[in-house]
């Protein structure tokens, strides 16, 4: 019996000694939701932007203090710095839940495949997180810009990123996961989405910036950054990032304008609902590979601005017709200015070219960077208007007629 | 020895009525009435309120053949009395004393006719009783207002009612060496299973109770496993239920004085269905059905999942719940699992003093506990809110559990989860769920594993245990099952 009892306690006390090591409580949690990485010296400034948990609830406690606070520290490693940042902060740091990684240009321009290691190595870290770059600064001022209606910045920036890029096709939504997979493909270049401060960043620190229906600072995306392997090699504009979108097959819906069929009318605007792409790489009579681009568009008329009888149906044709001319030429002149100004595959040509033609891939694999900037693109679209709105002729034609 | 006492408990001609008074040590409940036929000289012995002489002294005093003087021995006069005098249509003749007082007991009227070594008893057995009233338990929207009285013949009455089949057996059984209470076995002949019969006769036999005051004395006594959280035998207090059961080849026992009546063998989903499954529609019945097993997965792990993801796995969390979290717990003195455990605690406390508290107060008991309790616990930050939503929707799964004793099972083993959850998280809790089906595997009732028709698998059984199909789908199934 007493052998029994002894036996039962040793099991009970096997719960309660060894068990709980890896425990934490919520509120032993400085939760990083945003880091930043600039170049420092020979080796990096980490920034940290941590939640400040009574000022996100909704109940006790809260001074009116910003709902995040940022660390930053230095260190030869990222590891490193972070553990300075330690020191700083008051709370175990816990980076599961880090929603955007955001990398100085400087560094970015330096290559980002160090940092990256430690962040793929570290498996604390998820890889559903959003990389970006800041545009013409240091990421440590990007992280402590406080943003409106999202009081965590870090959320702000995800939730745009993801709108954004459903919505307006201009920005790049791409998490670690994706990059480094990009990274370790042979004939595609990785792109990432810039992010750019406008405003006063200093006011735009303090919590003031949030007391205006126009704030001081404000985040934007701007642009897109191409990368040559891991190194940043310049940025593309709002237009040609749209292009860049396209012919990767990450529109979902945008907006855009076309001239009227009649030049001189005016212009029409366009909805993009729906958007695919489809590359076919095929060889010249010399064996040189040429690339077919084909996109399919659903697009509806959201504003007309000219004088154009849409009751009939050829003029639905012609707006097809324009429609397709546009984007050819708008995504001609992107591919043209990429491939002379930075040379680097964002588009995944090469890769095209892998899957479809292997035994002429390997031929060119090792010097696929020399070979890009010369290789001949064509785009084609195939357009279908779907729908013109609640009205069916333009006002400006109404206005006209007697 | 044992000769000797068959000897001295005979009824002896002479000194009948001083035994018996001596045996029941002269209780005053005990009446004896002095009665005289022609000229013999006897007695009527009953127990007040057990029984109700006056039919049978209405019919001795009406009855000419007693008065009449031609038969004026004891034994004729005795024939006379049980074949034409006595009305009441159940009658036996005892011959020592033991026995007639154990009738006496139960309600019988003992008459005794001096001379005789035997004596007549007749059922004339007329307890004050509840009437058939709508059962506290287990009530439903749709099916049968009808619940089981303490009464046993009244109870038999009612689910024979509802099958009224010859081959529905019922054995009667004595049990408790103080209490000698009527205990009743029914079942279907044709259905129950002959070796489940034989196993439960076997138990009650070997059971050796000194009283029996309500069914679940027996029901520790038949259950297979001693040290199990899980119930395997079933209860209720629904004729229409325990009807049911029989129909199915289980086999109900009835105990005097409860109106709960057991029914073995009990298996695992027999305790998430309902009566109301089978008033109701079939589609609707199965997706209630659905929703306990759900309800029953809610009330057994919320709290230790809870505790186990907030304390170990934080990046499980989907991000912005995990920060409306962080705010709620800022500030929280206690970790989640002294937390958990103020609140369990706290609400089984109330939830013991809810039932036990009279009606009327009983339920301002729940308000100022759930309400006052709860909302204060928040405000003054010893407890976070989202703890609260835990335990409260821990607590409301629990009651959606039709059968009182597997919600308590949970009830206990929630708190083992919790202990688990806290020292070693989600693998802990697989830890407890590993052991619990384990446990549940090698369970029985009365011989039948207790997760029959999910382990062993039944495919038949399907129709019945996850979802109800309807009579139509059973039918037009039995159809293809037979003919192949």
């Amino acid at each position: 019996m007493i052998q029994k009892i002894t036996s039962i306690l040793l099991i009970l006390s096997l719960l309660i000694l060894p068990g709980c090591w890896s425990r934490k409580e919520l509120n032993e949690l400085a939760v990083i939701v945003a880091l930043g990485v600039d170049k420092y010296d020979d080796g990096y400034m980490v920034t940290a932007q941590v939640i400040n948990p009574t000022e996100i609830g909704l109940q006790r406690g809260s001074i009116g203090a910003t709902p995040v606070i940022v660390y930053s520290a230095p260190g030869e490693t990222i590891p490193d710095a972070l553990q300075r940042i330690l020191s700083q902060a008051p709370r175990q740091l816990y980076l599961s839940h880090l929603r955007v990684l955001v990398f100085g240009e400087e560094l970015a321009r330096e290559g980002l495949s160090d940092v990256l290691d430690y962040i793929s190595r570290n498996q604390e870290l998820r890889t559903d997180f959003y990389l970006l770059v800041a545009n013409g600064s240091q990421a440590s001022d990007v992280l402590k810009v406080l943003t409106p209606f999202e009081h965590i910045p870090a959320n702000s920036l995800y939730s745009s990123i993801l709108v954004s890029n459903k919505q307006w096709a201009a920005t790049g939504r791409i998490t670690l996961q994706q990059f480094v997979t990009e990274l370790g493909r042979e004939g595609a270049n990785p792109v990432l989405s810039g992010v750019k401060i406008i405003g006063d960043k200093k006011v735009g620190r303090s919590i003031e910036n949030l007391h205006k229906t126009e704030p001081d600072a404000l985040l934007r995306h701007a642009g897109m950054a191409v990368f040559k392997k891991d190194k940043l090699v310049g940025w593309v504009d709002e237009l040609m990032s749209k292009s860049v979108n396209y012919i990767l097959n990450e529109v979902n819906t945008t907006v855009g304008h076309v001239r009227c069929p009649d030049p001189d009318d005016g212009i029409i605007g366009i909805r993009i609902v729906r958007a695919s792409s489809d590359i076919k790489a095929r060889l010249d009579k010399n064996g040189k590979p040429e690339f077919d681009v084909v996109y399919f568009i659903d697009a509806d008329l959201e504003a007309v601005q000219c004088t154009i009888d849409l009751s009939k149906e050829e003029s639905f044709r012609k707006i097809e017709q324009v429609i397709r001319k546009t984007m050819q030429s708008t995504t001609e002149t992107s591919v043209q200015q990429i491939q002379q100004k930075f040379g680097s595959d964002v588009f995944g040509f090469g890769e095209a070219l892998h899957r479809q033609h292997p035994k002429v891939w390997r031929k060119y694999r090792h010097q696929w960077g020399d070979v890009f900037p010369h290789v001949k693109v064509t785009i084609d679209a195939k357009v279908s208007l779907r729908r013109v709105g609640s009205i069916i002729q333009p006002l400006r034609r109404e206005m006209k007629d007697p | 020895m044992a000769q000797t006492e068959v000897k001295s408990d005979a009824v002896k001609p002479l000194t009948f009525i001083s035994d018996m008074r001596q045996l029941t040590g002269d209780s005053t409940d005990i009446i004896y009435r002095y009665i005289e036929l022609n000229d013999v000289s006897g007695w009527l012995i009953y127990v007040e309120g057990l029984a109700d002489p006056r039919q049978v002294l209405t019919a001795i005093h009406e009855e000419p053949g007693l008065r009449d003087g031609l038969k004026s021995d004891a034994s004729s006069l005795y024939d006379h009395l049980k074949h034409r005098t006595i009305t009441e249509g159940k009658l036996q003749e005892e011959e020592t004393l033991s026995a007639i007082a154990e009738l006496l007991l139960s309600g019988y009227t003992v008459i005794f006719l001096d001379g005789m070594e035997r004596a007549l008893c007749i059922d004339t057995g007329s307890l004050k009783q509840r009437q058939v009233q709508e059962p506290a338990s287990q009530s439903v929207v749709r099916g049968p207002r009808e619940g089981f009285t303490e009464s046993l013949r009244d109870n038999i009455a009612l689910v024979r009612r509802r099958v009224k089949n010859a081959a529905l057996r019922i054995t009667s059984y004595k049990l408790g060496q103080e209490t000698r209470t009527e205990t009743a076995v029914m079942y279907l002949e044709n259905k129950a299973d002959p070796e489940v019969v034989a196993e439960l006769q076997r138990r009650i036999k070997k059971m050796n109770l000194e009283s029996v005051l309500e069914s679940n004395s027996i029901e520790e006594m038949i259950q297979d496993q001693q040290y199990s959280p899980f119930p395997t035998v079933y209860n209720s207090e629904r004729p229409d239920v325990i009807a049911a059961g029989v129909l199915e080849g289980r086999i109900a026992i009835f105990v005097d004085g409860t109106p709960f009546v057991l029914l073995v063998p009990a298996l695992f989903m027999q305790f998430f269905q309902s009566s109301e499954d089978y008033n109701q529609r079939g589609d609707f019945g199965s997706l209630v059905r659905l929703l306990r097993y759900f309800c029953f997965a809610i009330s057994l792990l919320t709290p230790s999942f809870y505790i186990a993801v907030t304390t170990f796995h934080q990046e499980m969390i989907p991000t912005n719940l995990l920060l409306s979290l962080i705010g709620q717990r800022e500030g929280i003195p206690f970790p989640a699992f002294i937390e958990a455990l103020i609140m369990e605690v706290t609400f089984e406390i109330l939830r013991e003093a809810g039932i036990r508290l009279p009606k009327s107060i009983g339920q301002s008991v729940s308000i100022v506990g759930t309400i006052v309790i709860g909302q204060a616990a928040v405000e003054a930050g010893f407890v976070s809110a989202a703890m609260v939503i835990v335990v409260s929707l821990t607590a409301i799964s629990n009651f959606a559990l039709p059968a009182f004793n597997m919600a308590i099972s949970i009830r206990m083993l929630r708190f083992v989860i919790m202990a688990l959850a806290a020292s070693f998280g989600l693998y802990g809790m697989i830890i407890a769920m590993i052991m619990l089906a384990l446990h549940l595997c090698q369970l029985q009732s009365l011989g039948v594993p207790y997760m029959t028709s999910f382990a062993p698998f039944n495919g038949w059984y399907q129709k019945d245990t996850l979802v109800r199909l309807t009579q139509p789908m059973v039918q037009r199934l039995k159809k293809k099952r037979d003919g192949a």
